[in-house]
């Protein structure tokens, strides 16, 4: 064998897939099935080449919840049997739970706060117990009962096992693409991030995910459908806890909880087999709070005496973060054009009513191989229109579009106000999406420090702390919301841990020395005169930081300090962060 | 009882290495024992220990005087054939570790390296998982070629005995060894004999308060430190892997230097961390290090949390200028 | 010289996962042992990359990795080393982990060298890592080399080179921060690598799908082997217990502490 490195040249494959998630996942499972009585077109005599770039260092490092109800899921594996998957459990008891405010931090509006009252008035009678109300139904639009709980990354490991042992298909980690590759308008491949390797494909499949390069360079190359819209997220923060001995919540429990540590901010847990539960948050776009932080959040949202009962006495054993694009439907890209199509969150596939990515992503892989497989049946090309006749037309005939348009304006309410949010949430979801609240005119965002905190600091207070944060290259979300009354965390050094220990205990947060920041500020100037630094304040890893070494107020990027989470990226009001392609971020295998 | 071989290399100088006293003593624990010594100068230096002895081998010759596989394996083999000895007692030097596995192998037995304590009825104790884990393990197989991680016994006094009886062994080798390569004598900075290791990381080249670097001055005071203490030098990782990014670092670190999970576990009495993070991954390589200290920035470095039994917060660039007048 | 290079080379867990050793029926094991990612041992890694760069400069000499561990772990790592540099692998599907009895992987390595067509002893160099970051003995290497009947071997080697005269010229680490120089006349030899001298290549994805495509049919029909679970009777496997009361000594000036820490030293 030789053994010189092969030179550079261009890779030639049939079919090349951005990102490894659900929606690949069921890309791949679903085409490998039916690839082997099919002539490759690219080097005829073999079946059709197909190679799948990762940008992780391996195929189990995602995060998610994840319940579902794996409608698809089980259409693609009938007999599936969870015990093959590490951390995977039927759904069991499912509970919708309102978590009343221990501290009186939270900002509450007055009609919640007297909701609130008439809640703990009546304790006795509605079963409130550790501060939290147990709805008495979990709606139907929210249920994932006949579901499934899954580790995403056990899930996707599991998955890549079972594509890659069919000799079809090769998945590689560690590998991220930076952009796609347009020749002659169409697109014909993707180029590589390490070294600009060109690989040509007839299909390019992008399943991305919620803050794919690939996926962005397309919207900006061949525009969004009119009137759609990517402007609605979240930041997913979870971990995973090795529940203490003598809890013994069956494993397949499920809450779903809303109204702590904000009213805007929903959580979960879930119990997993073998005492292992994940907990979570999400910190989305309408909470206007400059300084959101969803790591201070997280850990009130697991001392919440309803879930700090189950969890005190455990361990960390997992932590991570990632974006969630929210928008749903509103956000759908151009689903296919000449040689590439879009599957998967980045395709607008998950739907915020239900809170549900995961079956919804794999269903849109499931119908892209199902239309790719035709097309290679009748020998015709992955074109445009052919691709929107057997793709884009199943999916607009699936569930998918149709719980799509229900949720679609689920959440306009949140744009004006916590109250109007439920309201719309509750509307739509009860009325099958024929009623719903308006969106304003003008979204929220998120206010000046001085105007958020009106009537619970003074300017005099926020300058204070203001300085006092410069000085000492601190963020200010911690010495903000301890002024407003949130208690201090006491480490206990098992869950309660520094923002840092949480990404090597639970993150083992990686970075290879080989590749340039993939956080890039556009334009430093602009930071100058930022007064909120929303992309430090939001920073799941701490990444981005106040830097002593560079002009007053300009962040500065620590690379192996970074999750990948994309949350900089669309909480710079400026649209002053780039955030490329790269490996790293995250070595758990249990987000 | 079964009956052991307490197996032991001299030195080049043809002395017994510090650790042939603790494998002496850690053998006379368990029961009687053989004594078989390899290198230059083997049967002297038998003598010169073989008092608790009952048989006393040696094999020298200039061929055995140096540490090379082929010589010392065919050695070894020798003198436990001749002792019949079901339990090898051996120095886990570098020497030893390369040669007696394969001896193990080839008398169809079995070895253990790295062992840290050994229990009367031969349980023995060593660490799995880059120093994670200590497990407790015995074996049926015989012989069993124990290797004790030099420093982790008590030491006995050396007590002369009955002269050794010589081995003849032959033995065809390809390998010659031409030499040793030491970094110059002054600037010689791992001493694993030392009582104190000096650790220094990656702040040392970061920016300091003034907004600058001060690697220059940085080096000057690590390395006056360590000669004037007679230390041995350690590092972080973060700071040798500096070196190989082209960034101005301290030229007489090497990989060698690095402690840690992915570096050496070194045994000092003392360890003095400066401007180190104090991470895990670094930490687990002070596994033996009882009597620990840390000078750092930063009040929540990970050596406040348990890692260190005194952490000073303080600039090391200070500290250390102060302690050159002191010394 | 043309050089028919070996490595061998397990898994490890990916070194920052957090290990804990637990009981399992066929002995000790690490929790959630299937889910942990692994990666190639980090020292046989090394031993690679070194082949890589002796394969380079020595024309004609091949590269093949020996490797045994659960087929799907393997199969999962290979999708990072394949994109290193090109070799052949000869993959193994048994058990990996660290409590595994090092006399029987190394009989299982040994046969599987010899079985491999066209070895041809006197051009072997059988290279691997000083020790595994798993078991972390260092014993397997000098027992491979036994069972092959090689009998000029080198331990912790930091660097390997070739003489005008086909001598290879190797420098292992010895105690004292110190490296010993060897010269061995010819191959066979066995190398059991520290760090050497190598960076990591970068991933290449060319490489990787051409190394792929014979991987995987060597992944598919890898040989089952079965390690000897009763050699090694283990009475406890436990985390050590490390927490001190750490005195924190702030706002006193550096003079003092110098003081201090010079008395400490003296002590
Ligand atoms: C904390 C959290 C909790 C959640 N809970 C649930 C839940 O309970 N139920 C549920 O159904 N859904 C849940 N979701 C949503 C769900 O995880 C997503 O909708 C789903 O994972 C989307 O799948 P995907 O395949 O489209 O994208 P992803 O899972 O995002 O996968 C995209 C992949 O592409 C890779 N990639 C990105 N850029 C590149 C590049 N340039 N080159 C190569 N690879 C690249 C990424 O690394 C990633 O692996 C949750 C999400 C979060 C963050
Ligand atoms: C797989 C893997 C294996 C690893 N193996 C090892 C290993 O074997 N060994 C190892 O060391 N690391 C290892 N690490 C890396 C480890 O996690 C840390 O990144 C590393 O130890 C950090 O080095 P550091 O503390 O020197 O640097 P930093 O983390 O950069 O810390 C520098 C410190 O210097 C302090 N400082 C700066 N200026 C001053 C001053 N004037 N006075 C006092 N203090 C000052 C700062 O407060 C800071 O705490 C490994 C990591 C991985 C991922
Ligand atoms: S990157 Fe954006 S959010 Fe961050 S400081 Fe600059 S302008 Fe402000
Ligand atoms: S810098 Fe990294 S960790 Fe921080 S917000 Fe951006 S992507 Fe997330």
């Amino acid at each position: 064998m030789n053994t010189d490195p092969i030179e550079q040249k261009p890779l030639d494959a049939d079919i090349v897939c951005v990102g490894f998630g659900p929606a690949t996942g069921g890309f791949l499972t679903t085409l490998t099935r039916g690839l082997e009585t099919i002539d490759s077109r690219a080097m005829p005599g073999l079946p059709p080449q197909v190679l799948c770039y990762e940008r992780a260092d391996d195929i189990s490092f995602g995060v998610s919840g994840v319940v579902t109800r794996a409608r698809a899921i089980k259409a693609s594996f009938p007999d599936l049997d969870t015990t093959e998957i590490p951390m995977a459990a039927p759904v069991r008891d499912e509970k919708l739970v309102y978590l009343l405010d221990p501290h009186g931090a939270t900002r509450r509006p007055a009609l919640m706060q007297f909701a609130d009252k008439v809640i703990e008035a009546l304790s006795g009678l509605l079963r409130v117990e550790h501060q939290g109300f147990a709805v008495p139904f979990c709606p139907d639009f929210l249920h994932k009962k006949d579901g499934f709980i899954f580790s995403l990354g056990q899930f996707n490991q599991w998955v890549g096992q079972q594509v890659m042992m069919t000799g079809l298909a090769q998945i590689w980690p560690s590998t991220p693409v930076s952009e796609p590759l347009i020749e002659n308008g169409k697109v014909a491949g993707v180029v590589l991030a390490a070294d600009g390797t060109e690989v040509r494909a007839e299909l390019t499949v992008v399943g991305d995910g919620p803050i794919g390069p690939v996926g962005r360079r397309l919207d900006e190359i061949v525009g969004m459908p009119e009137g759609h819209k990517r402007d609605e997220w979240a930041v997913g923060m979870k971990m995973v806890v090795d529940l203490p001995e003598g809890v013994d919540l069956p494993e397949g429990t499920v809450f779903h909880t809303l109204g702590y540590p904000e009213p805007e901010i929903f959580g979960f847990f879930y119990v997993h087999p073998g005492r292992v539960a994940s907990v979570g948050i999400f910190v989305p776009s309408w909470l206007e709070s400059p300084v959101r932080t969803a790591y201070r959040y997280l850990q009130h949202f697991v001392q919440h005496p309803y879930i700090w009962r189950y969890l005190k006495g455990g361990r960390m054993r997992s932590w991570g973060a990632k974006s969630l694009l929210e928008s749903g439907r509103r956000g759908e890209p151009q689903l296919a054009g000449d040689g590439f199509a879009r599957i998967g969150e980045g395709s607008g596939s998950t739907n915020v009513l239900t809170g549900s990515g995961v079956d919804e992503a794999w269903l849109t892989g499931v119908q892209l191989a199902e239309g790719v497989l035709e097309l290679y049946r009748e020998g015709l090309p992955f074109t445009k229109e052919n691709l929107e006749a057997r793709y884009v037309a199943r999916r607009r005939k699936s569930w998918l579009e149709a719980e799509g348009q229900i949720a679609e304006k689920a959440r306009n309410g949140f744009q004006r106000g916590v109250l109007q949010g439920f309201l719309g949430m509750g509307l739509a979801g009860m009325t099958s999406g024929s009623l719903s609240v308006p969106r304003p005119a003008k979204d929220k965002t998120p206010g000046r420090l001085e105007d958020f905190y009106i009537g619970r600091l003074t300017r005099s207070q926020i300058d204070t702390i203001r300085l006092r944060c410069e000085l000492e290259s601190e963020p200010l979300h911690d010495a903000l919301m301890d002024a407003c009354g949130w208690p201090k965390i006491e480490y206990d050094g098992q869950i309660l841990v520094s923002h840092q220990d949480a990404l090597l205990m639970g993150g083992k947060v990686q970075a290879p020395s080989e590749f340039p920041d993939h956080v890039v500020i556009r334009n430093e100037h602009v930071c100058d005169d930022c007064g909120e630094k929303m992309c430090i304040e939001i920073c799941s890893g701490e990444a981005l930081h106040i830097a002593a070494e560079k002009p007053a107020g300009r962040p500065g990027f620590d690379r192996e300090k970074c999750v990948h989470c994309g949350a900089c990226l669309w909480n710079c009001v400026h649209e002053n962060i780039d955030f490329c392609a790269a490996p790293g971020g995250l070595h758990s295998a249990e987000n | 009882m079964e009956k052991i071989l307490v197996l032991l290399h001299t030195t080049d100088e043809g002395a017994l290495p510090k650790a042939a006293l603790e494998t002496i003593a850690a053998a006379a624990v368990i029961g009687a024992y053989d004594l078989g010594v390899i290198g230059a100068n083997a049967a002297a230096a038998a003598q010169s220990v073989s008092a608790g002895a009952a048989a006393v081998f040696a094999v020298e010759g200039e061929q055995f005087a140096q540490s090379r596989y082929a010589t010392d394996a065919a050695a070894a083999e020798a003198i436990a054939k001749a002792s019949g000895a079901a339990v090898i007692f051996a120095t886990g030097t570098m020497r030893f570790n390369r040669a007696l596995p394969g001896v193990a192998c080839r008398l169809n037995g079995a070895c253990e390296t790295h062992i840290v304590a050994i229990e009367p009825d031969l349980k023995v104790h060593r660490w799995y998982y880059r120093q994670r884990m200590e497990a407790t393990l015995s074996r049926a197989a015989r012989p069993w070629i124990l290797l004790l991680e030099p420093g982790a016994f008590e030491s006995a006094p050396a007590a002369p005995g009955a002269a050794a009886t010589p081995i003849a062994v032959t033995v065809e080798t390809r390998t010659t060894v031409t030499g040793y390569h030491a970094p110059n004598a002054d600037q010689q900075t791992i001493r694993p004999d030392a009582q104190l290791l000096l650790v220094a990381g990656a702040g040392w080249t970061k920016k300091q308060k003034d907004g600058a670097t001060h690697t220059p001055e940085a080096a000057g005071l690590i390395l006056n430190f360590v000669q004037k203490t007679q230390s041995s030098l350690g590092s972080s990782k973060s700071l040798v892997d500096l070196s190989g990014e082209g960034q101005s670092v301290l030229p007489f670190l090497s990989h060698l230097h690095q402690v840690g999970q992915t570096g050496s576990s070194p045994r000092h009495r003392k360890g003095l961390a400066t401007c180190c993070h104090g991470e895990e991954p670094h930490v687990v390589g002070w596994r033996f290090i009882n009597d620990r200290r840390a000078i750092n920035l930063d009040a929540a470095c990970g050596w406040s949390r348990g890692k260190a039994d005194v952490l000073y917060v303080a600039d090391s660039f200070e500290v250390m200028r102060e302690l050159e007048k002191l010394l | 010289m043309a050089y028919q290079i070996i490595v061998c080379g397990g898994l490890a867990p990916d070194p920052l996962q957090t290990l804990e050793p637990v009981t399992t029926p066929t002995g000790p094991g690490l929790k959630n042992e299937l889910m942990l990612p692994n990666v190639f041992d980090p020292w046989a890694g090394h031993a690679l990359y070194e082949a890589a760069n002796l394969a380079k400069n020595q024309p004609g000499s091949t590269i093949k990795v020996v490797s045994l561990g659960p087929k799907a772990k393997l199969q999962q790592v290979m999708m990072t080393v394949a994109q290193k540099l090109p070799f052949e692998l000869i993959a193994l599907d048994g058990p990996g982990g660290g409590f595994t009895d090092a006399v029987s992987v190394s009989k299982a390595l040994a046969d599987a060298i010899a079985a491999i067509p066209g070895f041809d002893k006197s051009q072997a160099l059988i290279f691997g890592g000083w020790e595994s970051a798993t078991r972390g003995a260092g014993v397997v290497m000098q027992m491979v080399g036994e069972r092959l009947g090689i009998t000029e071997q080198f331990l912790a080697v930091d660097e390997l080179t070739v003489d005008p005269d086909g001598a290879l010229v190797i420098k292992e680490r010895v105690e004292g921060g110190k490296h010993q120089i060897s010269k061995c006349a010819a191959a066979p030899a066995v190398l059991a690598w520290a760090t050497g001298s190598l960076p990591e290549p970068p991933n290449h994805p060319q490489t990787g799908m051409a190394n792929m495509r014979v991987m995987m049919p060597a992944l598919q029909k890898a040989k089952p082997t079965a390690l000897d679970p009763a050699a090694i009777a283990y009475a406890q496997v436990a985390l050590p217990a490390v927490t001190r009361q750490t005195r924190i000594v702030k706002d006193v000036p550096a003079a003092d502490i110098a003081a201090e820490i010079a008395a400490w030293i003296k002590q």
